[in-house]
């Protein structure tokens, strides 16, 4: 079993990052797109080709590792695909529809200069973004019902009376939606604000890069801001939804009233408190219920064998929270810079430190609600060990998956890299100033 | 609702094997040998193909999901039992993707690295053909064990044996067959219209030979499948028709008809594919125990309506955009 959910958490973990980009990053070409033809001049068109040959690249790798995951739920989890197939397959059905319009609009965008009507053009470049946005909502409404199974009634170890549309409507996938899509839009507005603030630093074509850097840090500036609202509903509903998570990701041991927010901390599971976190009273309590003297379930309150890993859980929520806070904060000197008009060569610094994190934080963030939902696979209904498939030999799948993704994650990068060199130099001799 | 579902299935299967197919086999292409004419070749491929492959692909997906979500006694099934084919085509399908995309996007083309994607995106195409036709070839075999203890008739058997190879080779003939015939219509230039003209006509006799040889493999391996094929009325009038049809071919494609070859040529695979479905529908899988029918193994109704749902009001924005798709690139500007 560990071995299916490895290469499953890999694989996950490889395809959000390339979705996130894939869902995100048609919006600054439309609006680089949306400039050029606006205003005509050669820098925003030079613009939209550079991030649309961006977008060419991870929407494949982002398509072919797409259509692994969707064999994947069935070589990895066949019996839990077999109940939850019919009730959750609604918005899978609605996300293969998004994808459908995205790969055809992407096939028009890309090789559609000078055979359509400019703005018609345009338009085919927003639906790629629009349809990859809503395919991510789709998507990850399908996990939120892992973490709040609905829409059907739980009979003997088997679904009956199925609704598919509450499943895909359940209590999680609001707050889940909400905030994913705002850390893809972040994330990768502060990667590309990162990429283009080094080549600011670095290069000779000063205001193309600023200009490149605008459009892509106010997208993720603004989600940045959001971003901690987002995360704060998040876990207000994980609360209600889920305790035991809740009581994982903030190693809280012991129900209590007036409960304390820990900064930092390892939780030791085995004395069951937490170890040199700084406490702060009443916060988690306020966090989780908006009042500092409520009640917050703790892991007594649970048999220890449906405990999940806590000290996974609680890292990768510090890591997720921490970035989130870092960059909202960021984004907040980004807003006061642009009014300014003038961005310091340090802040410019900072944002290429920026790059990786929005990625991380992505990570960390699926791990806080995969790994929080352990040991079940639907929350409080299904083991994941009963799901796991009977195949013997999962290792080599895992081995195999292992090799080809950090295969194809290396040639991607060396790719881009390539990419963005090459464009280095043609856009430094163009538009040099 | 049911019929409605196994029409989209059919749908999806015959439109994956046609544009995928010439997707697959525009790879397969690449690898036999051109001389001068590769260079040119490959970038007639990359026109040809680039605007739709993505598009291609997604036909496969929604069988998928039409599975999982409709039929998931199919889909589990066959996740399990196939495992290891799946897995190859998994491969394959990641090679080959991101082969293709590199070798387009690759700012720095170089003759080197342009020619390991190449042979990446070929060989890939090639493997994934022959994987789905032992995955569509263990379909109807009979040899999937629902109750076995042992891996080795668990997870083995139902996929290896003469049977599945020969389907696989003929699932190749057919897709490089099918590419061969596309591509002529996407060229001005004499010289590799003749190329690919020559290999539409050589390779349509590899079709034929390599379908003998699934028929001689299926009565080697003792399954009744050649003798039902022929005693069935429906597929073998299939099969005579589709026969009948290569005069016509022949005369089209010496007489330069781009459109009327593409026609019969889709057609003939087309028949091909009926008579292949036609033999055990509606079964949809043929175990050691009992058929799968998708009758015995539908979801709910309520999920069946959803499913429908989502696919007509897909269909609305998916087909008028895909015409658009090939009407923007197939039409010469
Ligand atoms: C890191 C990125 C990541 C992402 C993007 C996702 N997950 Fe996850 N998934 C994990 C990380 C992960 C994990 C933390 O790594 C798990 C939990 C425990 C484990 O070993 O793997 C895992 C396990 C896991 C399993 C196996 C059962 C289990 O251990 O819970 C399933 C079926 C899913 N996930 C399903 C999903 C779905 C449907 C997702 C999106 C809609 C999703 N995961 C996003
Ligand atoms: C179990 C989980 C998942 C499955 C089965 C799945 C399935 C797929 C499939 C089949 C594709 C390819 C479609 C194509 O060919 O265009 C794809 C791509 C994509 N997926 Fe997923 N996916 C999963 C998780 C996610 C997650 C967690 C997200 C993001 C939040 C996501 C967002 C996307 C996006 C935006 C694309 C389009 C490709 C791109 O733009 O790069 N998917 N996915
Ligand atoms: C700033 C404060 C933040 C808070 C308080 C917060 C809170 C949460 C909580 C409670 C969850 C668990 C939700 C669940 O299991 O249902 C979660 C999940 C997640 N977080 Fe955050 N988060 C923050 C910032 C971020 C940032 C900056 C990113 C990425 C750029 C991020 C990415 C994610 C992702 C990808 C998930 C899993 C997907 C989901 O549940 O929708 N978070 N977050």
């Amino acid at each position: 079993m560990m071995a299916a959910r490895a290469t499953m958490a890999f694989s996950l973990g490889f395809h959000i990052i390339f979705a996130a980009i894939g869902m995100t990053m048609p919006f600054f070409m439309s609006a680089a797109h949306y400039f050029f033809l606006r205003r005509g001049n050669a820098a925003d068109l030079e613009l939209t080709k550079l991030w649309m040959k961006g977008v060419a690249i991870f929407f494949a790798v982002g398509a072919v590792s797409g259509t692994v995951l969707s064999f994947e739920l069935g070589l990895l989890w066949p019996r839990f695909m077999l109940h939850a197939g019919p009730i959750i397959g609604m918005p899978f059905s609605w996300e293969g529809t998004a994808f459908f319009l995205e790969a055809v609009a992407i096939g028009l965008f890309l090789y559609g200069w000078k055979r359509m009507h400019p703005w018609v053009h345009w338009a085919t470049g927003l639906v790629v973004g629009i349809s990859g946005f809503v395919s991510g909502i789709f998507v990850v409404a399908a996990n939120g019902w892992m973490n709040a199974p609905s829409g059907f009634d739980w009979v003997n170890g088997a679904a009956q009376n199925v609704d598919p549309v509450k499943a895909m409507f359940n209590p999680a996938w609001a707050h889940q939606t909400l905030h994913m899509q705002l850390a893809a839009l972040q994330s990768v507005g502060f990667a590309v604000g990162g990429i283009h603030a080094f080549l600011y630093l670095r290069g000779k074509a000063h205001d193309f890069h600023l200009h490149a850097l605008k459009i892509a840090m106010t997208f993720g500036a603004a989600a940045a801001l959001l971003q901690p609202l987002a995360g704060h509903i998040a876990g207000q509903h994980v609360a209600r939804l889920q305790p035991a998570k809740l009581a994982a990701m903030e190693g809280h041991f012991e129900t209590s009233t007036h409960a304390p927010l820990y900064i930092g901390g390892i939780p030791d599971v085995e004395m069951r408190q937490m170890k040199w976190g700084i406490p702060l009273p009443g916060m988690l309590s306020f966090i989780a219920h908006d009042d500092f003297n409520a009640e917050v379930t703790g892991l007594d309150r649970f048999p220890e064998k449906d405990w999940p890993p806590v000290l996974v859980c609680h890292i990768a929520f510090q890591i997720m929270v921490g970035i989130g806070f870092a960059m909202a904060f960021i984004g907040l000197l980004y807003f006061w810079f642009l009014r300014r008009g003038v961005f310091p060569p340090w802040f410019l610094g900072i944002l290429v430190l920026f790059i990786p994190l929005g990625a991380v934080a992505v990570e960390a963030g699926w791990v806080v609600t995969e790994v929080g939902r352990q040991p079940w696979i639907m929350c409080g209904l299904m083991r994941t060990r009963d799901a796991v498939t009977p195949v013997p030999g999962m290792v080599y799948h895992f081995y195999l998956f292992l090799v080809l993704y950090l295969g194809l994650a290396a040639a991607t990068v060396w790719l881009f890299a390539r990419q963005v060199r090459a464009a280095q130099t043609r856009i430094s001799l163009k538009f040099h100033d | 609702m049911i019929e409605i579902l196994i029409g989209f299935i059919g749908a999806s299967l015959w439109l994956y094997i046609l544009l995928g197919g010439i997707d697959y086999g525009a790879g397969i292409l690449e690898l036999l040998p051109a001389g001068a004419l590769r260079e040119p070749r490959k970038q007639v491929i990359n026109q040809a193909m680039g605007p739709v492959w993505e598009a291609n692909h997604m036909w496969l997906i929604l069988i998928v999901v039409i599975l999982f979500m409709g039929f998931p006694g199919i889909f589990t099934t066959l996740m399990i039992s196939l495992h290891l084919p799946m897995l190859a085509l998994l491969l394959g399908i990641v090679i080959r993707g991101a082969a293709f995309t590199f070798r387009h996007y690759d700012a720095i083309q170089a003759p080197t690295s342009q020619r390991v994607y190449t042979l990446l995106f070929g060989a890939s195409s090639l493997w994934t053909a022959f994987w789905l036709g032992i995955i569509a070839a263990s379909l109807n075999r009979g040899t999937i064990d629902l109750e076995t203890r042992s891996a080795w008739e668990a997870y083995i058997l139902p996929w290896c044996g003469l049977y599945p190879v020969a389907v696989g080779l003929f699932i190749i003939c057919i897709f490089v067959f099918l590419a061969a015939v596309y591509l002529i219509g996407e060229t001005e230039d004499a010289a590799l219209r003749q190329h690919f003209t020559r290999h539409a006509m050589l390779l349509n006799w590899c079709v034929v030979f390599s379908g003998g040889g699934v028929f001689l493999a299926s009565l080697a391996e003792r399954q009744s499948l050649a003798s039902a094929f022929v005693r069935n009325p429906a597929t073998l009038g299939v099969m005579v028709l589709a026969s009948s049809l290569f005069a016509a071919l022949w005369r089209f494609i010496r007489a330069g008809r781009i459109r009327l070859t593409r026609a019969v040529a889709s057609g003939q695979v087309t028949l091909i594919l009926l008579g292949w479905v036609l033999l055990y529908a509606p079964n949809a899988v043929l175990t050691r125990q009992k058929p799968l029918s998708f009758y015995d193994t539908a979801s709910p109704p309520a999920t069946l309506w959803q499913l429908v749902l989502a696919l007509v009001i897909g269909s609305l924005f998916i087909f008028p955009s895909l015409i658009y798709l090939f009407r923007v690139f197939k039409m010469k500007p």
